[in-house]
């Protein structure tokens, strides 16, 4: 599995590629990409796929809670660090 | 009686002529081989590409098992939906006319999820999972239901090139045959209703729609369909017929020439539907 750093990274690169709507330098890692609508419901199916792909795991999305998606600190924390506790 | 009463009275009748008992009308075989096809093999995702035609016959077929576990595990998640949404729709105010019709709806596309849900439990002992999320948001008056049925129309006539094809397919295997055809035979009317549906309620809202409005529904009709194809294209499903680094593969074939070209013919019909209507302003990169 990649590193804490790399997975940061391989996120924040992917919303800006995919949303279009901001630039890297804009995307902290608290800005809430859900709620400002930097990435769309359709997109989420898109970012759903690689988070399966960087976590080797698949995700059932009827056993997650609202707001994982919020930040990319906070899909860190939901599909990232229970691996590696 | 109006045209558009007329036609679903036609398509109530036709629903109440064509009844099955889904419990009884269905032979299950055992077990399914998965070294036959399950899948047209010119409709499994990968057909035309390098990752398809570098696998022997008998891999194929294996693939062509797990995109027919694919196939009907969409369909089972695009009915769910569906069928939460026309309940919701059911006898609401303004729906007195296609209200008896929604009745048929509900009743046939349970049938339906119980024979998917049958042949992926059955043979494969497991139905993918689904990935979709809607968020909630302000719409305009009208926005929603529009939405709801321009999504539906659109899952539901990809799936029909698929089960029209299927359902003649004699290399198939006999069951799934079957359920083509009996998705295919209801389908045929889910889609006039959908489409006669769709037409009418644009005629109705979209003089009262801001054009910032028809702009924003024409984007998220286009951005669904390549949402929808996407689903088509399953690592779970590769990695399941033994194909090495699926997510590799998936991400690859989409890009490829012949792929969007398949999905460019099987669309067609339902962009040009859409676009006559003025609903989708500009043609989808597929």
């Amino acid at each position: 599995m990649k590193t804490e750093s790399e997975i940061r990274q391989t996120l924040r690169e992917w919303i800006v590629r995919t949303s279009g709507k901001i630039r890297a330098e804009e995307l902290d890692d608290d800005t809430p990409i859900i709620e400002r609508r930097i990435i769309s419901s359709l997109q989420l199916t898109d970012l759903i796929l690689m988070l399966e792909r960087l976590s080797d795991s698949p995700i059932d999305i009827e056993m997650l809670k609202p707001g994982v998606f919020r930040d990319i600190n906070t899909i860190y924390r939901n599909f990232f660090e229970p691996a590696r506790a | 009686m109006n045209t558009f009463e007329a036609s679903v009275e036609k398509l109530c009748s036709a629903s109440i002529k064509d009844y099955i008992n889904p419990y009884s009308y269905l032979e299950w075989p055992e077990k399914i081989d998965t070294e036959q096809w399950s899948t047209t093999p010119e409709l499994i995702s990968l057909y035309g590409t390098p990752f398809y035609d570098g696998l022997s016959t008998a891999e194929q077929q294996r693939l062509s098992f797990y995109e027919a576990i694919n196939f009907f595990s969409l369909n089972i998640h695009g009915e769910k939906s569906l069928i939460e949404g026309l309940a919701q729709r059911l006898y609401r105010k303004g729906n007195d006319l296609v209200s008896p019709y929604i009745h048929h709806f509900l009743d046939e596309e349970n049938k339906h999820m119980i024979y998917f849900g049958g042949f992926c439990v059955r043979y494969a002992g497991k139905v993918y999972p689904d990935r979709k999320m809607v968020f909630t948001r302000e719409y305009e008056p009208g926005e929603d239901d529009f939405m709801f049925f321009g999504k539906v129309l659109i899952f539901e006539e990809i799936v029909d090139v698929y089960n029209k094809r299927m359902a003649k397919d004699e290399r198939l295997a006999p069951i799934v045959r079957q359920i083509n055809f009996l998705h295919h035979r209801d389908e045929s009317r889910h889609l006039a209703f959908g489409r006669l549906l769709v037409k009418n309620m644009y005629e109705r809202y979209s003089d009262v729609w801001s054009m910032d409005t028809r702009e924003r529904i024409s984007e998220y009709l286009k951005n669904y369909l390549q949402a929808t194809w996407k689903e088509y294209y399953n690592p779970a499903a590769y990695k399941d017929a033994g194909l090495k680094d699926a997510f590799d593969v998936q991400e690859q074939a989409l890009q490829m020439q012949a792929t969007r070209k398949h999905r460019a013919e099987v669309s067609a019909g339902c962009i040009r539907f859409l676009m006559e209507n003025g609903i989708l302003l500009e043609q989808p990169q597929l």
